[in-house]
């Protein structure tokens, strides 16, 4: 009769270091977590600075230079690097997770060594903005009166609370990539569809439920006193839903060839 | 000796179709198992219930006595080298190996450089560049200084030449000498790996149809070559698992022919010769068939 044991060679596994393995496997490469979108940025900043030279140059004579600068305060330029950490988050979890799996490591480990790294990430890039909107104040924007990092609503807060919002919207893309990631990675293209059905049907359903209930004066109220500080804070929510659900989704993922 | 894996029953379904159906059998610890059969057998599939990269239809899987589906403990002593293991596209083989260490702590740096440059893998080039040949080095290498107390390699030659296929078997036993581990590894390159297999299991349509020592499958078949005459005589009575008869030459696969059956064949004139695994298995897996033909 033989007997079932640990063999021997085997070796029990500290969960923490599997978990931090993943992590530091995220970040293996470099170029794709840190300095692909960090370029991406520079040249989006780029971009602008040369826009608003070019107004600023193509001003007759004799214009209020001032009332110019006015309509650079609305430039949703940085949103692109928000839209791009969901891009990376997707991309992370579908090209890794096959792979992290034939490296021994279950879906559990796999997910929240995944989460912290992209925790870290949100962090990292929260510092750069805030660096970069302090510089851009400092330089009365870039020299240009351009506000990319400091938005009208953000000019007045401070360099904290503006990382704080930074870190919101981070997370929330980030968060919202995994979800998305996972489902692709569980379902494929098949559960990408079904997502945005049901997203979009929940979008309809409550614009519905807000129209027929006469209620778009609360939600005018409501955002009017949140403003976007407040705003920017419930994020978080989604945050945690999109990272909580992403966790159950991938748990029973198999990765497909 | 110990067992190292042990599967109960094990079914993988795919809507009503069984990659894996009803297969039961046991791994030991130490040794080289050869899991042979054709294209969509159910190799992969076996292997991937193993290291619960998917989940079993039922029956039960004990992989170091416990449950493998998430669990750590389990899964940090196993290295499972797929066939079609993808890379992470943006990867080079330098990440990599930068990784691997951190996954398997019995990993050796200077056996995996030393296996780089016997494979001459280009350590810069994207994942995506490398050539069918280089891909799968990078698997070997990766499952070969895991020394993974289990190790599974998928049909790790995909695309290797013979002088590289050849390194692998030569490091896996050199390795194998020093680290003892359980190692399973599914090929249908059966005459390549039948010197290094101790256990082979095949497996045909889902279902485990041979689960043997090497040794005793190699002696369990005699071929024996003669006159038509000759050989009719001498097989009468006798289980005859293959014919074979080119003009009035007859060639017929002999089962569990022993020494003195051998000694009869050649004093009636016949030759006789060992079946090598890889006819044996042929041989076995086409019997099967032609079995679930007549069953239907």
């Amino acid at each position: 009769m033989t007997t079932i044991a640990t063999a021997r060679g085997a070796v029990r596994p500290k969960a923490q270091n599997r978990v931090l393995a993943v992590t530091r496997l995220q970040f293996v490469n470099r170029w794709t977590m840190f300095y692909l979108p960090a370029i991406i940025l520079g040249a989006i900043l780029l971009l602008n600075m040369a826009i608003w030279y070019i107004v600023l140059a193509s001003l007759p004579t004799g214009t209020d230079v001032a009332h110019a600068e006015k309509g650079f305060q609305y430039t949703g330029a940085v949103f692109y690097i928000f839209i791009y950490m969901l891009v990376v988050a997707v991309q992370a979890i579908s090209r890794t997770f096959p792979f992290a799996l034939g490296f021994g490591v279950t879906r559990r480990n796999y997910y929240l060594g995944t989460a912290l790294s992209f925790t870290i990430l949100a962090i990292a890039f929260s510092v750069l903005l805030t660096v970069l909107s302090i510089i851009e104040l400092a330089t009365n924007g870039w020299g240009a009166g351009g506000h990319m990092f400091t938005p009208t609503y953000l000019t007045n807060a401070s360099w904290g609370l503006r990382f704080v919002m930074y870190l919101c919207l981070f997370l929330f893309f980030l968060f919202v990539g995994s979800a998305i990631a996972s489902v692709y990675v569980r379902w494929r293209a098949i559960g990408i569809t079904a997502f945005f059905a049901i997203l979009a049907l929940l979008i309809v359903g409550g614009i519905a439920i807000i129209t027929l209930g006469h209620y778009w004066t609360a939600v005018g109220t409501w955002l009017a006193t949140t403003g976007s500080v407040g705003l920017t804070a419930w994020l978080l929510l989604p945050a945690a839903i999109a990272a909580i659900a992403g966790f159950f989704v991938l748990r029973r993922a198999t990765p497909k060839s | 000796m110990t067992t190292v894996v042990e599967a109960t029953g094990l079914t993988k379904k795919y809507g009503k179709f069984a990659a894996v159906d009803d297969a039961s059998f046991r791994i030991e610890e130490n040794r080289i198992y050869g899991l042979l059969g054709r294209n969509g057998a159910g190799k992969t599939t076996i292997m991937s219930l193993l290291t619960a990269q998917v989940f079993a239809s039922s029956g039960s899987i004990r992989v170091f006595g416990q449950s493998p589906v998430e669990n750590a403990e389990v899964l940090g002593n196993i290295c499972f080298i797929k066939e079609s293991q993808t890379y992470p596209e943006d990867f080079r083989p330098r990440h990599v190996f930068a990784s691997a260490p951190w996954f398997f702590p019995n990993w050796d740096q200077d056996f995996a450089d030393r296996l780089v440059a016997d494979f001459r893998v280009p350590m810069n080039r994207r994942i995506k560049k490398l050539s069918r040949g280089q891909l799968s080095a990078v698997g070997v290498i990766v499952g070969l200084a895991s020394r993974a107390p289990l190790t599974f390699f998928d049909e790790p030659y995909l695309g290797l030449d013979a002088v590289a296929r050849q390194t692998f078997y030569d490091r896996l036993l050199e390795d194998f000498a020093e680290h003892p581990r359980t190692v399973i590894l599914s090929t249908h390159l059966i005459d390549e790996v039948s010197n290094l297999l101790e256990h082979v299991i095949v497996i045909d349509d889902g279902r485990i149809i041979i689960d043997e020592e090497s040794e005793d499958l190699r002696g369990s078949a005699t071929i024996v070559a003669g006159a038509k005459s000759a050989v009719d005589g001498f097989v009468a009575g006798r289980d005859v698992i293959h014919r074979e008869a080119i003009g009035g030459l007859v060639t017929a696969t002999v089962s569990h022919l022993d020494e003195a059956g051998r000694s009869a064949a050649r004093a009636a004139g016949l030759e006789t010769s060992p079946v090598s695994l890889q006819q044996l298995i042929v041989r076995s897996t086409n019997l099967s068939e032609s079995e679930e033909g007549q069953k239907s």
